[in-house]
Parts: C-alpha cells; structure tokens; sequence
C-alpha cells in the first residue's frame, strides 16, 4: 500500500462534485479566471454527485413571474419557517439557470406551443417544477453538461478523494487534507478558500442516497460554523423492495396512496388537499394507518389519465432499467398496486451560511444540501434549483473573498499535517467493529416510526442515548481493513454525528412546525423560531433559538400548510 | 443489489469499477471485475449501464434495513 503524501496547491478547494459543486466551481473560474479551482470528490471524478440519478425536474421562477409570490408560498409551506430575504435572492436567480442548463443543451418538457410544461407542487398557488425531458436521465445529463462547462473552464477535478480534516492558518481555512480510498495515498491541499458542497447527512438508505453521510457538515461544526435544521429529517415514500422515482409529477395527476382496506387515506387527514401534498405529512398519515393496523400501504396509479402516463413511464435510464427489470420478475407499478413504506432518508441539518456561502468562518464557504435551506418540507424539483444557485452563488462569493484577502502561504503547517496524517490513517489494519455494523446500529436506533416520523420524547431520548453508546463506545472500537473500508468508517462516525444532533434538535423543538411532528406536542407554538447549533466549551453542541425576524421581511405569516392537516 | 458478475463475459474494461459511487467494486489480477464490497451497492444500476458486454446483473431489490415498525421487516 502507497501512504506516500500528495501535495496540491489551488486558489479554491471545492470539496464535493455534486450539483453545489459543479455550480461553484463554474462560477468561480468565470468570476476569477486568473485563478485555479479545484474539485475534490469521495465518489468518482465527475459522477456529479446525486444529480447524477436525479429526475432533472427543476423548479424555477421565469421572467415576467413574480417572485414574491413564490417567496409567500414558501412562507406558508414552512410554516413560517422562511428566511425570506435568502428565498428571494435564490428565486431570483433561479430562471438563469434553468435557462443555463437549456444552453448547456439539456431539453424539459414542452407543450404543443413550445412553451414549457410545469406540474405545479404540493398544492401551492405558484411553486412548479420543469421536468426533464428525458425521465430517466435528466440528472445524468445535467452533469455531463457541467463537466464539460469545466473542462473548458479548465477547473481541475479529482476522484476518490475523501477529505478528513480542515487545514487552517491563523482565523482562515486554508485547505484540507484527505486520502485516496483506492491506494490510501495522503493528500495536502493548500488553499487559500474552500467550499463544502459535501451535500447532507443521511442514513444510507439505497435509492441512489447512500453517499450523503454528513461528513462535510461535521467539519463545518468543527471548524466553527454554526448548523440549522437538524430537526428536519426527510421521510420518503418509498416502494418496500425496491427504488421509483417519479412521485412528485405522479401525485399532482392523480396517484395516491391506499391502506389495506382500499381507503385514499390522505382525504381523510386532509380533506383539502387529499393526496397531492408534502411527503412528509403523506408519511406521518402513512405511519398512523399502519399504526392503527390498516396497513400495508398501497401506491394507486389507476386514476392517472393514461394521455398523462408519456410523462410517467419511465423512457431511459435507470428508472427503464428498473422498470424492466421489475416487470420481468412480475411487477408493474403501472398495472399493480405496490407495496410502500415510510423511510426516513436524509437530514436536512446544514450549515447556516449566507447566500453567497459565507460561513462565518474565514475562507470557509458552503453551499448545496450541506447548507440549511429547507425545513424538511420539499417541493419537487427545489433541490436542484436550490444547489445549482447556491452553489453558483458561493464561486461569487469565493471569488469575491479572494479579491480582498491576503496570500496565504503554503508552509508553516508541517507540524500540524503530520498530526492529521497520523491521525487519519490510525484505524487502518487495526482489529474492531467493521464500520457497516456500527451503521446498522445507528439505522436501528434511528428508523423506528416514533423517533423518525411520529416522534415523542421517551422514543427520541431512548435513541439519544443509543447514539451516544454508540458514540462513545462502537465508533472509536471501528477499523478498517483497507483504505476503502477507512472511507466507510468515516462515513460511520459522521452519521452518528448527524444522528445525535438529528436527535437533540428534535427534542428541543417541543411543538409541530413544517417537517417536524412531534406526536407528545401536536400544536405549533408561538413565534416561528430557528434551531441553530455550535460548538460549545468542550466541543459539546450548543443550541441556540433565533426568533425568525419577520419585522424586517416583506411577507407577515398569515397561513399555515400543516393547517391543512389533523392528525391528532 | 449487485448480484453477479459473469467472468466469462468481463472485458475488463473497468468502466464499472470506475463508476460504481460505492466503490463496491474493483478489478481482480486476472483484471476481470468481482464485487469487492457488496455490503456496499445501493442498487443505483450505474455498472450495469456502464458495461458495454452485459456481463453485470443488478437485481432491482435494494437491500433490507432495519424495521420502521415493529412486528415487521419492513
Ligand atoms: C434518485 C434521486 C432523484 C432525484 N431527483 C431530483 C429531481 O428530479 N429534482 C430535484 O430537484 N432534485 C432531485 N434529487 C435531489 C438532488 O439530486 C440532490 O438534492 C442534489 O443533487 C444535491 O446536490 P449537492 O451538490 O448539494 O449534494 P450531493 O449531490 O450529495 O454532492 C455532494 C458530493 O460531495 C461528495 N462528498 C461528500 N463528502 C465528501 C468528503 N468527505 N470528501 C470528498 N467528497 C465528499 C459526495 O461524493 C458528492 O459527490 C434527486 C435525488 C435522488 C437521489
Ligand atoms: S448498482 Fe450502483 S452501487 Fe451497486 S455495484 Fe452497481 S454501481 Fe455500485
Ligand atoms: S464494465 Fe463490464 S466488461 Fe467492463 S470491467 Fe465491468 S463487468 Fe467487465
């Protein structure tokens, strides 16, 4: 094995390929072509992160609509849980790039008239997305596009690198250091500003979302950043056995979910938006159904109109592959009714940067899904639009910095990389706890319905303390056999990090508010409020409540969506 | 999940390995692929679409995990 170290200087680090990094990286050659970028992923060069197995739907404000009118959608939506300026500014850009990926050569749909087809979301008034043309490999096509945006760009793009640590000079990030998962080679990077766009935490969950583990987010907190939104984890629907992708253009043209008596459940818990609504009120319903002895849960296509299923078939891509494949063993989601769980996937914890990336931190930026944007509610097609314009935003922000800052040098940290080194390759060859063990514990301790979806404090506190044996006892206990199996033990202890905070925002938020549902407190409490997290004296989270400031936001809070909903 | 390669029909050519976003798999000394790390697929389909001799079967059940309710596997 080759612990040789790499040492690689760059004026911006980008760690992560995904859509928030393709995006930084872009904008950041564009704004400072002088300067060098470079992107560093866990996964392989230029696979493009999640967008890879993404549908492409894309929401997006076009020119002539209004902006505020999404913004008060959104207000509604999270239950005033808005950063309404932040919305706004995104919004805004969000048409450009829509109208960027067109130029890059990716195709939505279009209507008779050659105008855009949209399917409006969730039930909301303005808010709609864009669906790639081609179903099955819309993300796919928006990376290549990308990566070849950057070659041209001449950004520099590395695979199978999983950073571990921040470097720092002074008050300032100033690059990082990582190994290679195939060879364990040990590489330096001196920056003189890095980007996390390392997307979310999450709990390995397949459907395309085992690589989120959260590390990047973790090395935020470390590094002094403050965290939002850990109470908001993403609940998916999804078929038992297998994967699907499609709900959110299925649900607003008529599919629904069943219980076992044959009953459209969802018209029940919400008389006015019946079955077309946010995931995760569809999952809470799903959970009480199931609960209450009505399950299975059933996906119901039947009342789709079949002029609408062109749009719903899967054409090409995995979602054909899948499709096929299922059919051949006797499965039609089109024909049968399919089995469907409630999953918890994903956190929507990140870190609490500003629209240009700013972190709080010098010379750290962030952008993508490992930032706060959403309190685990989601529209369909949000997320590309949000990472592509946020990871756009932060290249401008990065590059803004640099105009300012002075020259970092690259020496002076030998020391303090030698101790990294060390550190990071300490578990390799040891004997312990293989690091998908330890991952299955935290899956067991995290799934259960009343600690993910109908959450109550006895059930969160009994997890707490799981997570935290775990943290204690089994995560330190990890080895790994080989560098492969180091990245995974990475993985590991950063998803018990994500689970513990997961865990403790959500008991400190005793009420129901947007994608949180606290069963042992069913009603919302006073102000909107934020959750935030930092790192206190002995490296323990520290929680802070920030009232959201709606004195100084265009839009009062006058309706609520999860007012459309009685559970209790 | 990843569920055979077939040796006979591996050209070698890599392009799963180099694909696999799990990195779950890799290339032997005979340089044909075998699934190193199958704990690892997420049943994303990404090697199969890659190999250009068929010789990779992914089948479309994603792994089991641990229970959301009790009294079920699901
Ligand atoms: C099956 C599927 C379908 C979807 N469909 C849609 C859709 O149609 N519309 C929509 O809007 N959204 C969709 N999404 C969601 C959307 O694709 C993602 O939310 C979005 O692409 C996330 O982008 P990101 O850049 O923030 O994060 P990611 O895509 O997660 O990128 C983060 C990158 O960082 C790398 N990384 C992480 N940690 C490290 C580390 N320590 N060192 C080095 N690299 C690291 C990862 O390998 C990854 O490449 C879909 C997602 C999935 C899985
Ligand atoms: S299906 Fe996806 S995760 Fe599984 S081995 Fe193939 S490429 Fe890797
Ligand atoms: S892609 Fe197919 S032919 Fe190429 S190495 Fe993999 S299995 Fe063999």
């Amino acid at each position: 094995m080759n612990y040789d170290a790499e040492v690689i200087t760059t004026d911006v680090l980008i760690i992560g390929g995904g859509s928030a990094g393709l995006w930084a990286a872009k904008r950041f050659s564009e704004a400072a072509p002088e300067r060098s970028a470079l992107i560093v992923d866990k996964g392989p060069k230029d696979w493009g992160g999640l967008m890879t197995m993404a549908g492409g739907d894309f929401d997006a404000v076009l020119p002539g609509e209004d902006v505020d009118a999404w913004v008060q959608d959104l207000v509604y939506y999270f239950d005033g849980l808005c950063n309404q300026s932040d919305m706004e500014e995104i919004l805004r850009r969000s048409g450009d790039r829509l109208r960027d990926y067109q130029k890059f050569g990716c195709e939505f749909f279009t209507k008779a008239d050659g105008t855009l087809q949209s399917v409006p979301q969730r039930g909301l008034d303005h808010v709609r997305l864009y669906p790639a043309k081609l179903k099955g490999r819309g993300g796919e096509l928006m990376v290549k596009n990308l990566v070849k945006q950057l070659k041209d760009q001449k950004v520099g793009r590395l695979g199978r690198i999983q950073i571990t640590e921040l470097l720092r000079h002074g008050e300032r990030i100033a690059g990082a250091v990582g190994f290679d998962t195939l060879s364990g080679k040990f590489y330096v990077f001196h920056a003189q500003a890095v980007i996390l766009a390392t997307g979310m935490g999450g709990w390995k969950t397949s459907y395309g979302k085992n690589t989120p583990t959260g590390e990047g987010v973790a090395l935020g907190y470390g590094a002094g950043a403050r965290l939002m939104h850990f109470e908001f984890g993403r609940v998916w629907n999804m078929p038992r056995y297998f994967g699907w992708e499609g709900q959110t253009t299925l649900m607003p043209l008529g599919g629904r979910f069943i219980n076992a008596l044959g009953e459209s459940f969802m018209d029940k818990y919400s008389p006015i938006l019946g079955a077309n609504t946010d995931p995760h009120y569809t999952t809470i319903a799903m959970a009480m159904e199931i609960r209450a002895g009505r399950g299975p849960i059933y996906f119901d296509l039947s009342r789709i109109n079949p002029a609408d299923t062109v749009l719903l078939r899967p054409q090409n891509g995995w979602q054909k592959l899948n499709y096929d494949k299922l059919s051949a063993l006797g499965m039609d989601l089109f024909r049968d009714n399919t089995e469907w769980v409630p999953q918890m996937t994903v956190s929507y914890g990140g870190i609490d940067a500003d629209i240009y990336g700013r972190t709080g931190v010098p010379g750290l930026f962030a952008a993508g899904t490992a930032c706060a944007t959403e309190p685990g509610v989601y529209a369909g097609g949000f997320a590309l639009m949000t990472t592509s314009v946020t990871g756009h935003l932060a290249g401008e922000g990065a590059a803004a910095f640099l105009q300012g800052a002075d020259s970092l040098p690259s020496t002076g940290q030998e020391a303090e990389i030698a101790r990294l080194r060390t550190e990071a390759f300490k578990p390799l060859g040891q004997q312990g706890l293989k690091p998908k063990e330890v991952v299955t514990c935290i899956q067991r301790a995290m799934f259960p319905y009343d600690v993910s979806i109908l959450k109550t404090e006895n059930a969160l506190l009994h997890a707490l303390r799981e997570i935290q044996r775990i943290r204690t006892e089994d995560v330190p206990r990890m080895a790994a056999a080989d560098p492969h199996y180091l990245m995974k033990l990475r993985e590991a202890d950063a998803m018990a990090f994500v689970s513990e905070l997961y865990l403790r925002a959500s008991l400190a938020r005793q009420e129901t508010r947007a994608g949180h549902y606290r069963e042992d407190f069913p009603q919302r409490k006073g102000e909107p409020r934020w959750l935030l997290w930092s790192k206190g004296a002995e490296g323990k989270p520290v929680a802070t409540w920030k009232t959201v400031p709606l004195e100084s936001y265009k839009h009062p809070v006058t309706r609520y969506y999860q007012d459309n909903f009685r559970f209790a | 999940m990843i569920e055979r390669i077939d040796a006979e029909k591996c050209i070698g050519c890599g392009q799963c390995v180099r694909l696999c976003p799990l990195d779950a798999l890799r290339l032997n000394e005979e340089g044909k692929a075998y699934i190193a790390y199958p704990e690892d697929c997420m049943t994303c389909f990404i090697c199969e679409r890659a190999c250009p001799s068929g010789a990779l079967y992914v089948h479309p059940f994603k792994e089991q995990l641990p229970s959301v309710f009790p009294d079920s596997d699901a």
